[in-house]
């Protein structure tokens, strides 16, 4: 059907288009705000990342523009001891926090499900740590984990006889920052799986009891198995959200001691504040890789154990 | 979407026609009430956009804002100018994350900005700030002294052409407990050796009483004070040569060795120390003049006797203390520049900078304009200076093309050791390596 009556015509192009042309123009002009979002947000920076890591660039002195390099970068980063060391903590960071948080989080979720009074009043406290801003939960932990001011060490000292130097120490630097991401963000971990929780029916536990499971044989035959979907989903948006971390170990440590709690997104951070254009976005063309694989492990797991997205 | 369907959404509610009538009034109502002309001559997101011709926006540390407010009625009556006052990043690494974006993208959100040391290389290199000699009298150029042109030339020139003119003049003091050491019958440590010997004599490490200490967190602290005592080493610190290494054992040795300077310092910054010491806790210290307001302004502890500047111990190259601080800039970018250039003469004339240097240690330097101004106040730093000056302590700052990344490299290095984490042999070597590499 058309509608090219003349009462329409005289009113421009618009009018003289059939209706489904007219469809595909609103459709265009509909999506055309979010496309072009996404075109100067993500598709276009991806884009000149991916360019510029294969470019030396700092306009600080190579005034004539970027000048290739190939692989160069990428095999200076391969000779770059602070590449290697922030590589190595962050997965160590990323697989040691969200480990803990998915753990830890799940017992607090069983916590905040029993029954007991002022129960509202606990979720609501459980969830303070979350509420905090990660810039000054990582102030606040430099002080309290500062050998000579700082209230940690001083309570290991006193209660248990644990003699530590926490941030001046590489291992215990590492541990110290874990932690506070651990302390920080187990409490949302917690948060999720406790709708999960609440999910699932009471009759499934009734019937294994009766069949004669107890509390830890209840854990891995029925809870565990029906919150999968949300621990996995829950677990990969840790992982990636964990793998661009920078705001704790940098205001926590400063990347410290030597390198040893630097980490990625720090590194790429100096060398683009440095200018060093290419080689920063050598490193983060590293950063999407390693993100990438993640995504890709948790597609398959989403598609195996049917996860709706 | 099927026909039918989009035909019922279109008479169930408001029409395509009257949609993209009303999308597009507003669009073209925006556009006017933004001014056709403007976008047409700077782009939608032109920062002039928004600013009147007739404002210069200068951005300094906010501290340093009822100081230069001060001196703005003239200006401003003058020329006609309105100053719009901004705060200023607090570091070299802050100043290049919040500018070089726009520098970067050709456009500028200030028109006059003071500059730190380990930035203004980058923004000189890249083209972003404009060259001051042709905008500052050659007469601003002649009431620095010696020491200061120096700095000028190497630091904040390229090929005897300055980009940045000094507003602050920074050098690490040597404060010490004047009342303490009288009461114990000892004097203030004047060399290496005699900071060890007394240090160990008053040391209480157990109860947390150190002989000395510093603010070493990374990024750039522990490059501060590992290029002061390179300095009195005679060391290139960017070359990790011997002097270097010298420095480096010697801090390692105060550290672990002697127990004389607390470990947790490398995990401190000058707030941590600045508690220490007026805490009690501390004997001597390095730090930048602003200690002094800040022991000053704590009143319940302050006195004269407990922060008393004296030569800072020296090493085998003598009592040395690096001078770097702050600077005006202009952005080649800047909306007003001409407003801007305006500015700058002003504030940095013989006239205006001892009327700033009287209010704020942020805008002290030992200019001759100044120092003759002040010559009848009982200033503790414009004392130190002299003293400083007197002696040949001051020694410039160690320059790098790739100043920020080169001092990176001093911290990483330095960290490694002092942590034990490399042997000093290990860390010389991979610190001369990684400075090669920037020069690739």
């Amino acid at each position: 059907m058309t509608l090219r009556s003349p009462a329409n015509r005289r009113h421009g192009l618009f009018a003289q288009l059939t209706l489904q042309q007219r469809f595909y123009v609103v459709a265009i002009v509909l999506l055309l705000p979010a496309v072009m979002l996404r075109t100067f947000t993500a598709f276009y920076p991806f884009l000149q990342t991916a360019y510029l890591s294969f470019h030396r660039y700092n306009p600080a002195f190579d005034h004539n523009g970027p000048v290739f390099v190939g692989l160069g970068n990428f095999q200076r980063m391969g000779a770059d001891p602070v590449v290697q060391a922030s590589i190595s903590f962050t997965i160590l960071f990323v697989v040691g926090a969200t480990f803990a948080q998915l753990t830890l989080g799940l017992a607090v979720a069983h916590l905040l499900n029993a029954s007991f009074r002022l129960r509202f009043l606990s979720r609501a406290l459980v969830l303070i740590p979350w509420a905090v801003p990660m810039a000054v939960a990582a102030l606040g932990f430099r002080w309290m984990f500062d050998d000579q001011f700082g209230i940690i060490p001083d309570l290991l000292r006193t209660l248990a006889g644990i003699e530590m130097r926490w941030l001046i120490d590489p291992n215990n630097a590492k541990l110290a920052v874990i932690a506070v991401a651990i302390w920080k963000s187990t409490p949302f971990v917690a948060l999720v799986l406790l709708a999960g929780l609440q999910g699932i029916g009471r009759d499934l536990y009734e019937a294994a009891r009766v069949d004669g499971a107890n509390a830890w044989t209840s854990l891995f035959y029925i809870t565990i198995p029906m919150l999968l979907p949300i621990l996995i989903t829950t677990g990969m948006f840790m992982i990636v959200w964990q793998l661009a971390v920078f705001d704790l170990p940098f205001l926590m440590t400063g990347g410290g001691p030597g390198f040893s709690t630097t980490v990625i997104a720090q590194k790429i951070y100096l060398e683009s504040n440095s200018l060093n254009y290419g080689y920063a976005a050598s490193i983060s063309m590293v950063l999407v890789g390693i993100v990438a694989v993640v995504g890709v492990i948790g597609l398959t797991l989403f598609r195996r154990f049917d996860v709706s997205i | 979407m099927r026909k039918g369907t989009l035909s019922k959404a279109v008479q169930s509610g408001i029409s395509r026609r009257t949609f993209l009538k009303g999308t597009a009034g507003s669009i073209a109502a925006a556009l006017a009430a933004t001014g056709p002309s403007k976008l047409l001559a700077q782009g939608i997101f032109a920062p002039k956009l928004i600013r009147q011709n007739n404002t210069i926006v200068f951005a300094i540390q906010e501290f340093a804002h009822p100081a230069i407010q001060s001196v703005l009625p003239q200006f401003e009556e003058d020329t006609g100018l309105t100053v719009q006052l901004e705060g200023g990043p607090v570091s070299g690494n802050d100043m290049l994350t919040r500018y070089s974006p726009a520098f970067a993208s050709g456009t500028s959100p200030v028109d006059l900005f003071s500059d730190a040391d380990d930035s203004s290389p980058t923004f000189m290199r890249a083209g972003w700030v404009m060259p001051l000699d042709e905008i500052i009298p050659q007469e601003t150029w002649d009431d620095f002294p010696p020491s200061m042109q120096d700095h000028i030339r190497g630091f904040l020139s390229i090929d005897d052409v300055p980009y940045r003119i000094p507003h602050e003049f920074a050098v690490g003091y040597f404060f010490s407990r004047q009342d303490w050491l009288e009461e114990r019958g000892l004097a203030a440590p004047t060399t290496w050796e005699e900071l060890v010997e007394v240090g160990k004599e008053v040391s209480d490490p157990d109860n947390g009483v150190w002989a000395t200490t510093d603010g070493l967190i990374k990024p750039a602290l522990l490059y501060v004070y590992v290029a002061y005592l390179a300095a009195q080493a005679g060391g290139k610190v960017f070359d990790f040569d011997d002097g270097t290494a010298e420095a480096l054992q010697f801090l390692y040795d105060m550290i672990h060795t002697h127990r004389i300077f607390p470990e947790e310092a490398l995990n401190q910054d000058y707030t941590a120390q600045n508690e220490l010491y007026m805490g009690d806790k501390v004997w001597f210290m390095r730090q930048w003049p602003f200690f002094q307001g800040v022991a000053e302004g704590n009143t319940e502890w302050y006195a004269p006797e407990k922060l008393v500047i004296s030569l800072p111990p020296a090493g085998p190259a003598g009592s040395k203390s690096w001078i770097g601080g702050w600077g005006y800039s202009i952005p080649t970018y800047a909306p007003n520049p001409d407003g801007a250039k305006a500015l700058i003469s002003y504030l940095t004339s013989k006239e205006v900078a001892p009327e700033l240097a009287k209010q704020q240690g942020f805008l002290l330097t030992p200019r001759n304009s100044i120092l003759e101004a002040m010559s009848d106040t009982d200033d503790e730093l414009i004392a130190a200076m002299g003293l400083y000056a007197q002696n040949d302590v001051f020694a410039p700052r160690a320059f790098h093309p790739r100043v920020a990344e080169a001092q990176t490299v001093v911290d990483d290095m330095a960290s490694l050791f002092l942590t034990n984490q490399s042997s000093l042999s290990e860390v010389l070597e991979q610190g001369k390596q990684l400075i090669a590499a920037l020069d690739q």
